[in-house]
């Protein structure tokens, strides 16, 4: 098997820092319905688009597949399949449509497409859209275009190749020329290209420009909507309190004076749904207006039961897990001769890396809005997985999926908490009881005490080196509740594809064992941005700071080294652009430059989700108080869609890194989650954020591969390491000052 | 006073419990959903608005305390999306997912009518209670000096 990241598939579903094995079937089966919807083969990045949907011939608009939509007047409607939630996907994609359509962008309308298999995976995470739909999209803009040429050189009875199109218009070698408005009718007739030809890069009109986003203009005029905005006709409000503990459930309630306050509809006990994207169980109060219900729902006494996980215990947990890999743990792959190794070492060394559980905490907590009525069920939801949405609440109302209509909402952020769609079951739940539609939003203290939490994590890595400062052993133990807990509790530890990212790290290390350490889940773990990226990022490029000093080499000059000392063959293209942004990164950053007393540069680079990045922190350190001055970051992701979108995506990286670096941690006790709010779930503010943050991307021609989660795992690192340079100081534990709750 | 606040240069009666934040008439009653929950306790800034030029918490604020006085929402920051800060932050591309950012125009918008040259420092200091949790905080920072900027030179 070839295992270039960049266009093998197997590696790339490998590699996804391990959502594919670590989540059950989610990407999976919608990449499977879709492949089979279409019936097109699956190779290499080869997703088609549903083309075509059957051209009509009295049709006056020109609609040729899912994507693209052209009236009479030339007014082009761009349709985006894949979810907004801040990441710019709805620009970007839209805008390698209209490059291949050769579409005025003045011109160009996008909108949300709502969850519909004709528009392909919509399931929107791992960092995937661009790497999986970039082609499919240009083909949709291209094949449009063929069309539109097509129809100009029927109306003028001349060859196709004598005519070209440029910015909405096709022109006649001769200087004749028509509009795609005047076009549309006779190109809705015509065949629809299976094959299109795309541009060569030298033709990209928009691929590569910094398009400004689509929705920025509604935004600022606060007239994008989001999930929690969405409003119908009849519309009922509502408020719900979970389970404090996962497995547990209402044991009783007296809902009495909650249901005498005025605007009142209906008190809802809700269900534990077992189902992994369902409900955790609770009371939910239906009113006239949401702080109606907020303030009933304060009135009802209940009473818990906790159930299995009641002594969940976050403090007691994380020792445990220390302990796990601190000793011989349960082995899932080797290479090498490690004790070889370890035997023949002129040092060894090791550290433990320990980190707590994160909340995602979108600045929109999760809400939607559900109409379920005896022959219809309508969503209007912030989410990243339309058809999860589909599935659930197909189960939930034992319907078929397709009779679920989801309206894909603006999610007022999500980094991987809106995959799930437990709010929108609620939702459902609470509009089949009162029979109206029901808007429910969560408080933001439920959407911290009943989230699916990033793993908090232990490991352990003991490594060897030769005379002359070279790695030559490598043994890595992990031990951390995985997302597979979420979807099957009986997993009792990491799996082996929990555990690729280390196994297969660019780092190559000819001795090497990995090690799982039992961790059983007590609460629902997900994917948070950058998923076990966070962690491994940390872990390994903290260690390796530790190396380099331990060998007296420059931690630069030690990783240049080890990539270099990196000769397996199906490691040498990641080792390849490991060590590209590493060096662009620490270029740029003037890596070795002189700094005032307590200051100090930290780097760290690594790869994920297909995308490589390095990054250099500068820090200053005066007792506790650390300061992050500037951040150089380097992104191998291909070709650059959209510079200033993925420039954005990065910057937000190093903000969330620095938050859970310094600050956030979801602590429980008692099997509840003890934080509420942004007062003990510090995540970061302006004051905090570095004064300069610098982004460079390599930007080869390569198939362009995604930015969302890849920049969050080099920040924390790169800070420990600047921090030690700083002021001496290792810090070996995320995050270095957690709020005590 | 009456029960009756002008809303964006509207006057609307009030006929809520006068103990409900203002947050939720915006959003609830009138339909008004510019302006965003993110905490309930003053402690994101997302639901911002202006009364009597004030930038205040939504959240938090009963709309009792608005009777008889001018609110200003994002929607009614300008007519037409042109107020400097608008501007600025088109320029310099700042939204993400754009949940927060009505709740960052509106406290910046109250910060720079009593500060019309501030420092970086000073924008910080005055941002530190609006959260973006898409981390947008270099573009805002940028976004206000070149609106304070902007504003000097109408």
């Amino acid at each position: 098997m070839s295992t270039n990241p960049k266009t093998d598939l197997p590696m790339k579903l490998k590699m996804n820092g391990g959502i594919l094995n670590a989540g059950g079937d989610v990407f999976r089966i919608n990449r499977r319905d879709f492949l089979t919807t279409t019936g097109l083969a699956a190779g290499g990045l080869a997703i088609g688009v549903t083309l075509p949907l059957g051209a009509q011939a009295n049709a006056t608009a020109f609609e040729p597949n899912a994507f693209v939509h052209i009236a009479p007047n030339g007014d082009t409607t761009l349709h985006c399949g894949r979810c907004e939630m801040g990441q710019g996907i709805s620009t970007a994609l839209p805008q390698a449509v209209a490059d291949e359509l050769e579409a005025d962008w003045n011109r160009v309308t996008v909108l949300q497409g709502d969850g519909d298999a004709k528009y392909g995976p919509q399931a929107t995470g791992g960092s995937n859209s661009i790497n999986q739909m970039f082609e499919p999209m240009r083909k949709a803009g291209a094949a449009a275009k063929e069309m539109l040429m097509a129809a100009a050189a029927q109306t003028w009875g001349v060859p196709i190749g004598d005519v070209h199109a440029e910015l909405h218009h096709v022109y006649h070698a001769d200087g004749r020329s028509l509009s795609y408005g005047e076009l549309a009718a006779t190109a809705a007739a015509l065949p629809v290209p299976k094959d299109p030809t795309l541009k060569t890069p030298d033709q990209f009109r928009y691929i590569g420009k910094s398009l400004s986003r689509h929705d920025q203009g509604d935004i600022v005029i606060g007239r994008r909507t989001y999930g929690s905005d969405a409003k119908v006709a009849g519309i009922k409000y509502a408020a719900i309190t979970h389970v404090p503990v996962y497995g547990g459930r209402v044991k009783s309630f007296d809902a009495t004076e909650a249901l005498k306050m005025k605007g009142v509809v209906k008190v809802v006990k809700i269900d534990r749904f077992a189902n992994p994207y369902g409900s955790l169980g609770g009371v939910a109060v239906v009113a006239d207006n949401t702080w109606t219900a907020q303030q009933a729902l304060k009135k009802i006494s209940i009473e818990w039961k906790k159930g299995e996980h009641g002594d969940y215990d976050t403090e007691a947990y994380k020792a445990e897990l220390v302990k796990q890999v601190e000793a011989p743990a349960e082995q899932v792959f080797e290479k090498g001769n490690l004790p070889g190794a370890f035997e023949a070492a002129q040092q060894r060394l090791s550290g433990t890396y320990v980190g707590g559980h994160l909340s995602h905490s979108p600045m929109e907590p999760m809400a939607s809005l559900v109409s379920v009525r005896d022959d219809s069920c309508e969503v209007w939801a912030s989410t990243q997985d339309p058809n999860g949405i589909q599935k659930t609440l197909g189960a939930f109302l034992e319907r078929e999926p397709n009779d679920i209509t989801v309206h894909v909402m603006a999610s007022g952020g999500a980094f991987g908490r809106k995959f799930k769609c437990d709010y929108v079951q609620e939702a459902a739940a609470l509009s089949q009881a009162v029979g109206a539609p029901v808007q429910l939003t969560w408080s933001r203290e439920e959407d911290t005490r009943a989230g699916y939490y990033h793993s908090c994590s232990a490991q352990h890595i003991e490594a060897s080196l030769d005379e002359q400062g070279n790695v030559t052993g490598w043994l890595h133990r992990a031990a951390f509740p995985s997302i597979g807990t979420t979807f099957n509790p009986a997993q009792e530890r990491p799996s082996e594809g929990d555990l690729d990212a280390v196994s297969g790290h660019p780092y190559g290390i000819a001795n090497m064992r990995v090690e799982s350490g039992l961790s059983k889940g007590h609460t629902r773990i997900g994917w948070y941005r950058s998923v076990y990226a966070i962690f491994y990022g940390f872990a390994i490029n903290v260690f390796s700071d530790e190396l380099a000093h331990a060998a007296g080499v420059d931690t630069l000059t030690f990783l240049r080294r080890i990539y270099d000392n990196n000769n397996d063959p199906e490691l040498a293209e990641q080792a390849r652009l490991s060590r590209g942004v590493l060096n662009l990164a620490a270029e740029k950053a003037g890596w070795g430059k002189t700094l005032p007393d307590n200051q100090g540069l930290g780097i760290a680079v690594h790869h994920c989700f297909e995308s490589y990045v390095a990054m250099v922190v500068h820090a200053e350190v005066n007792g506790d108080d650390i300061k992050v001055h500037r951040v150089d970051c380097a992104i191998d992701c291909g070709l650059v869609l959209n510079p200033d979108i993925a420039t954005a995506q990065m910057e937000g990286a190093v903000i969330m890194g620095l938050g859970l670096s310094l600050n956030t941690e979801i602590t429980f006790r008692e099997g509840a989650v003890v934080n509420s709010n942004f007062h003990d779930y510090p995540v970061l503010r302006i004051q905090d954020a570095p004064a300069e943050i610098n982004v460079y991307f390599t930007n080869t021609e390569a198939t362009p591969t995604g930015l969302g989660e890849p920049g969050v795992p080099t920040l924390p690192p790169a800070l420990i390491n600047a921090i030690f340079a700083a002021s001496g100081k290792r810090y070996r534990s995320l995050p270095i000052k957690p709020i005590t709750v | 006073m009456s029960n009756s606040i002008t809303i964006n240069g509207q006057p609307h009666g009030v006929d809520v419990d006068a103990g409900m934040p203002l947050l939720w008439f915006l959003r609830d009653t009138l339909e008004l959903t510019g302006t965003k929950y993110g905490c309930g306790m003053a402690l994101c800034g997302a639901c911002t608005v202006h009364v009597d030029g004030q930038a205040v918490r939504s959240c938090s604020t009963p709309v009792s305390v608005a009777f008889g006085k001018n609110v200003t929402t994002i929607e009614g920051l300008s007519q037409d999306g042109s107020h400097p800060l608008q501007i600025a932050w088109l320029n310099n591309n700042v939204p993400q997912c754009g949940y927060c950012q009505a709740g960052q125009i509106m406290s910046a918008a109250g910060f720079l009518a009593q500060n019309s040259n501030p420092t970086s420092e000073e924008v910080d200091q005055a941002m530190q209670g609006n959260i973006c949790r898409c981390g947008t905080y270099k573009r805002i920072r940028r976004a206000v000096l070149e609106a304070a900027h902007a504003m000097q030179e109408a």
